[in-house]
């Protein structure tokens, strides 16, 4: 099996690559919104840049704005996706309003919004609707060398932001009452952080489709808060669960001829299985 | 506001939700080492004034000035009511009570030692390794305490933080608080509905009537008329030979300590 992975590694390499960082990318931000509580966002956020694209493809061509090559491009569908879902995090990452509109409500609307919409508008054009589907239903397979790069920038990134500024963005996503008390802006760092979520979920959803990315982003953190003891710990096991099960998922994918994208969301599911049971027997064992 | 020992001034202030004014004209001067106490029914204004003090809602008018120490609030913990911490998370006491740390600069052995005193002044350091929700309620607050503690402020400001425990709980919490005050000549605003506790332990008193509030030292604010009239029942109230102030509410008997 490794054998026939590694001679696939010529072919394949950037969406292994690009597949893994994804995952370690999106599993370290995952835990903050696990621990917000905030899941139903990443697939809102996911669906609104879906939506997005759709949104391009559409006015380029209702519009002939393939006259321009911005617009023939990749890049104008990824900075519309972008857009979008950055848009998406800022609506929904905000906190239930008294006498408002409840946190969920506002999700779930974005969620149906962006779903209805992106089949609607794409519904006429034949390989708008293709280019829908594949996103929604997930595909690795032809990430780029700039997806490898931008993923590893990010990353970087990501975790040169998360070690000096621990504890604030911990106690932001825990106990937003006490960070306003200690004199945090809270809106700025929902702004800030939408805004990273946001960008974050739109690049991913251009090079690995929806399934992958909400699926990377939730369950290796959903993973990790089952075996973890500490809130510090997830954000060291999420990276590994995600990394370790998409290793594990790729070589699968490629020695039964799967999709790896299907494969490595399946696998996620059954660890976030393993790890239920382990914390009922860690609980029952008094640990 | 540099002015010798005054830790808080509030001026002329009047603060509202939208158009409507929950609280007009509040003069109120906190100085270092009292033990206030803001007073009265439930929704007249108590926590409005608190978040206004914490820069969570702008004042309508007058203004709030804290003395230069508090300005960047490294010295000012806070417990608030209730923790909006995930009820699903896993979380220690230890890290839970470390997370009061943001903001400030602390290394590994500073943080410890912060740590360690924090949890032995809550009476919490047989509990540090255990998830904070198998705590019981009245742990759970003093660890709310402990975090803001940890900061080693020289301010503490507590949102009701007695409302949900049981008598024992609520008391062993009022002594930590009290001990921390007299020893440490820690600044304390205490925010309640229960007026025994407040006659047990303030040293001033922030009396919340419809929206007014008067504000002095316990003994001057703490009599019959302000307390019908903030309460809306008959209140008796008079002092013991030792000095301890008691006070019976419908019946039911009030403080009995020490009135300082």
């Amino acid at each position: 099996m490794i054998q026939n992975f590694l001679s696939s590694w010529d072919l394949f390499h950037l969406s292994y690559l690009a597949g893994w960082l994804i995952s370690f990318l999106l599993s370290m931000i995952g835990v903050l919104v696990v621990a917000r509580d905030q899941i139903f966002i990443g697939a809102a956020v996911s669906q609104a840049s879906t939506l997005g694209i759709a949104l391009t493809m559409w006015a380029t061509g209702v519009f002939a704005l393939d006259r321009f090559p911005w617009f023939r491009s990749d890049v104008s569908l990824s900075v519309m996706a972008v857009v979008f879902s950055v848009v998406a995090a800022s609506i929904t990452g905000r906190g239930d309003e008294a006498g408002g509109e409840s946190h969920e409500a506002i999700t779930g609307w974005v969620f149906l919004l962006s779903a209805s919409l992106s089949i609607l508008i794409v519904s006429h054009s034949p390989h708008g609707l293709e280019e829908i589907h594949r996103l929604l239903s997930s595909s690795i397979i032809g990430a780029t060398a700039a997806d490898v790069w931008i993923f590893s920038m990010l990353s970087v990134l990501t975790v040169s932001l998360l070690i000096p500024l621990y504890r604030k963005i911990l106690l932001f996503a825990l106990d937003p009452s006490m960070a306003a008390a200690i004199g945090m802006k809270i809106t700025v760092w929902n702004l800030i952080t939408s805004a990273w979520l946001g960008l974050v979920i739109g690049l991913s959803i251009r090079a690995s489709g929806m399934l992958y990315t909400f699926g990377c982003l939730v369950l290796p953190a959903l993973v990790a808060k089952n075996l973890c003891r500490k809130v510090r710990s997830m954000f060291f096991v999420a990276p590994a669960v995600a990394v370790g099960t998409s290793a594990i998922g790729f070589l699968l994918a490629n020695y039964y001829d799967y999709p790896p994208g299907q494969m490595n969301v399946a696998l996620f599911c059954l660890g976030l299985m393993m790890a239920w049971m382990f914390r009922r027997l860690r609980e029952a064992g008094g640990g | 506001m540099e002015k010798d020992d005054l830790v808080v001034r509030m001026e002329g202030l009047s603060v509202a939700y939208g158009n409507r004014t929950v609280l007009e004209d509040v003069n109120l001067h906190v100085r270092t080492g009292e033990f206030w106490f803001f007073l009265g029914r439930n929704g007249v204004g108590k926590t409005t004034l608190l978040k206004a003090l914490l820069g969570m809602l702008q004042p309508q008018q007058g203004q709030i000035l804290l003395h230069s120490e508090f300005t960047d609030r490294n010295l000012i913990g806070f417990v608030p009511q209730r923790c909006d911490l995930n009820p699903t998370l896993p979380t220690t006491v230890n890290e839970f009570v470390l997370l009061g740390l943001a903001g400030i600069r602390t290394n590994k052995r500073e943080a410890f030692e912060r740590l360690c005193w924090v949890l032995e002044k809550m009476k919490l350091e047989e509990m540090k390794d255990k998830n904070y929700w198998s705590l019981s309620g009245g742990q759970r607050q003093r660890a709310l305490v402990a975090r803001a503690l940890i900061r080693r402020p020289k301010f503490l400001i507590v949102d009701e933080p007695t409302k949900d425990l049981d008598l024992t709980s609520a008391n062993a919490l009022m002594e930590s608080l009290t001990d921390l005050n007299r020893k440490e000549s820690l600044t304390i605003l205490f925010v309640t509905h229960d007026l025994t506790l407040a006659a047990h332990f303030a040293t001033h008193i922030a009396l919340f009537l419809e929206g007014r509030v008067q504000a002095g030292p316990c003994h001057t604010i703490l009599n019959q008329e302000n307390l019908e009239e903030a309460y809306g029942v008959p209140v008796s109230i008079w002092q013991e030979p030792s000095g301890a102030l008691n006070v019976r509410i419908n019946g039911r008997a009030g403080g009995t300590g020490g009135l300082r």
